[in-house]
């Protein structure tokens, strides 16, 4: 494959596509929320077990590209064991990160105060394929409206 | 073009591809630095140089509005807007030109029919689909089924990606169905229906039947009346024309009972603030300032399509959709939905477990562009127990390497995958 793509389909993502960690039914959860993409028919949902304000566990199911599988199991990864208001937090950042053009070293070291994506680094290539940006996101989506009526 | 002459010398049901495609410019772009492999004409087609030139000639060297001005120059451009209505009656042997409307895409010709056809409609009537239909031939009927009661049935399709026409046969039955709308050639499996057996069925059912001709238009000759269509549809970019240009077809009687569409200028006789009368048709069903340099396009398509001829498109496409589909055979894991007993040049695939999202990308960063997802026919895809396929669609350019291009980096893909 052209370099380019390779970027994009970094080993860690298509690794974590085909053997996720976190994939999964968690019956303890009392949270969950869903993320549709009606142009492809991806589907993922997560399932949050919540202690407090503490995201104690995720489990994922996702029916989706390898970029949706892997954004939705590093998620879990990154956000278990954060606050609502941690997770939150690293969801705007991603976010950001989907849309700057700057350089990757700037996209690697947060300015300070706001938190690292850690596991998920490998996912901000994406922002040079506008066309799947959506599919890393969806995730998010199905985070939101999991969290839509927690208040922090 | 001197090219049109290569072309007509060229034996019929043969075709130059190499020819053809030195008549489109972007087919010479590269993309990501490889050259640029174009397998999604069914979305939309490349554009000629003719057809480029002429839009841009026109509005060069002739245009101001029509049917308006009393000038020369708004006289000219209206006969040649005109013309081009003639050209189409031609190309789908219509009875009349004045039985020619144009709107803006194929979507817009049924939600034509489906708005003033369909007010005509009274519960207890049905209109009849079909399971693999383009949304466009589906959520038009949807609207008038939510806002009037009008029954919408849907025909099944079988595991091959035909129509059951048995099933069909039995949806007739009770003398409901008012009209059928099908699709007279699949975006998704590439099948082309039996379009002259399903209006026969359904003008035994006291029916009418309107196809829509989206993806059929292209691939072969279309004879309104040897269909025994009532409304035929299809839309100017996927016959290597501009945007923004579609066409209706449909019987005169039924298009004078019908009232208007959208109400505007150009589509009176007669107006005062208590009451106006329509214009005659087609004029009744076009409404405001047209797409007139998109009409002249269109019509510069259509004359070049016919140069070529569809003896020579369609034996270049069913010969090409044959290799396509041995070669892809060839690639490990990969599957083709549907095997229709007709069919023409879509194929859509599955591949082991790589998403079509993935595919997409990956051969798109090799040059190929290809569709993956849902091809606006969610419904079908449920019926065929898919989420997703990828699709790779061909055109009167496509050579075959383009497709032994597709089937090396399949292969290449899911390698990196599996
Ligand atoms: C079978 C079929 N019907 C209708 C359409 C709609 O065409 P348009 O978007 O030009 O109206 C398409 C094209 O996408 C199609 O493939």
């Amino acid at each position: 494959m052209s370099d380019a793509a390779q970027d994009l389909y970094d080993l860690q993502i298509v690794e974590r596509a085909r053997n996720p960690r976190y994939a999964g039914d968690l019956p303890e959860a009392n949270l969950s929320g869903e993320g549709r993409n009606p142009l492809c028919g991806d589907r993922t949902r997560l399932d949050i077990a919540l202690q407090g304000y503490h995201i104690s566990q995720i489990r994922h199911r996702t029916r989706g590209c390898a970029l949706c599988t892997a954004a939705a199991d590093m998620l879990a990864e990154r956000l278990s064991g954060c606050s609502v208001e941690e997770a939150q937090a690293v969801g705007v950042r991603f976010s950001a990160a989907l849309v700057t053009q700057d350089a990757i070293e700037q996209v690697e070291s947060p300015p300070e105060g706001t938190p690292s994506l850690g596991v998920m680094q490998p996912l901000t290539a994406v922002r040079f394929h506008k066309a799947r940006i959506r599919c890393v996101e969806l995730p998010w989506v199905a985070l939101k409206e999991a969290l839509t009526h927690v208040r922090v | 073009m001197n090219t049109d002459k290569t072309l007509k010398t060229t034996p019929a049901a043969t075709l130059d591809v190499q020819a053809v495609r030195a008549q489109f410019p972007i087919l010479s772009e590269t993309v990501h630095g490889r050259p640029f492999v174009f397998l999604d004409s069914g979305a939309s087609a490349q554009k000629p140089a003719v057809v480029i030139d002429s839009m841009a000639d026109a509005m060069r060297h002739q245009y101001a509005n029509i049917h308006r001005g009393l000038y020369w120059m708004s006289e000219r451009t209206s006969d040649a807007y005109e013309a081009v209505r003639g050209q189409v009656a031609a190309f789908l042997n219509a009875p009349s030109h004045e039985e020619i409307i144009f709107t803006r895409n194929s979507t817009e010709a049924i939600n034509l029919v489906a708005h003033s056809l369909g007010s005509l409609m009274k519960p207890g009537q049905a209109v009849l689909i079909s399971e693999m239909e383009h949304h466009a031939n589906l959520i038009p009927w949807q609207m008038l089924r939510d806002r009037s009661g009008v029954e919408l049935r849907v025909a099944p399709i079988t595991d091959a990606g035909d129509l059951d026409m048995e099933a069909y046969g039995r949806q007739l039955e009770d003398g409901k169905v008012a009209l059928v709308a099908m699709t007279h050639m699949s975006n998704v499996l590439g099948t082309i229906t039996p379009a002259r057996q399903i209006a026969d069925m359904a003008h035994a059912a006291g029916a009418l039947v309107l196809f829509d001709g989206s993806q059929a238009a292209v691939h072969h000759r279309t004879d309104v009346q040897v269909l025994g269509a009532d409304f035929y549809t299809f839309t100017g970019h996927k016959l290597y024309g501009p945007t923004g240009i579609g066409v209706l077809w449909g019987r005169r009687a039924l298009l004078e009972e019908m009232p208007p569409f959208l109400g505007g200028g150009d589509m009176i006789s007669s107006v005062t603030f208590e009451k106006s009368t329509w214009a005659n048709v087609p004029h009744k069903f076009e409404a405001g300032t047209p797409a007139i340099v998109e009409t002249l396009g269109l019509g510069a398509a259509i004359r070049w399509v016919e140069v070529i001829g569809f003896d020579a498109i369609e034996a270049h496409e069913q010969a090409l959709t044959a290799y396509a589909l041995e070669k892809l055979a060839d690639v490990p894991g990969l599957q083709v939905v549907g095997a229709p007993k007709q069919r023409g040049g879509v194929i859509s695939f599955t591949m082991a477990d790589v998403h079509p999202h993935d595919i997409a990308t990956l051969l798109d960063r090799n040059g190929i562009a290809v569709r993956a997802g849902q091809h606006c026919a969610e419904p079908l895809m449920r019926r065929l127990g898919l989420h997703a396929t990828t699709r790779a669609s061909f055109g009167v350019y496509t050579s075959t390497q383009d497709i032994d291009a597709l089937a090396e980096t399949l292969v290449r893909i899911r390698d990196f995958f599996v």
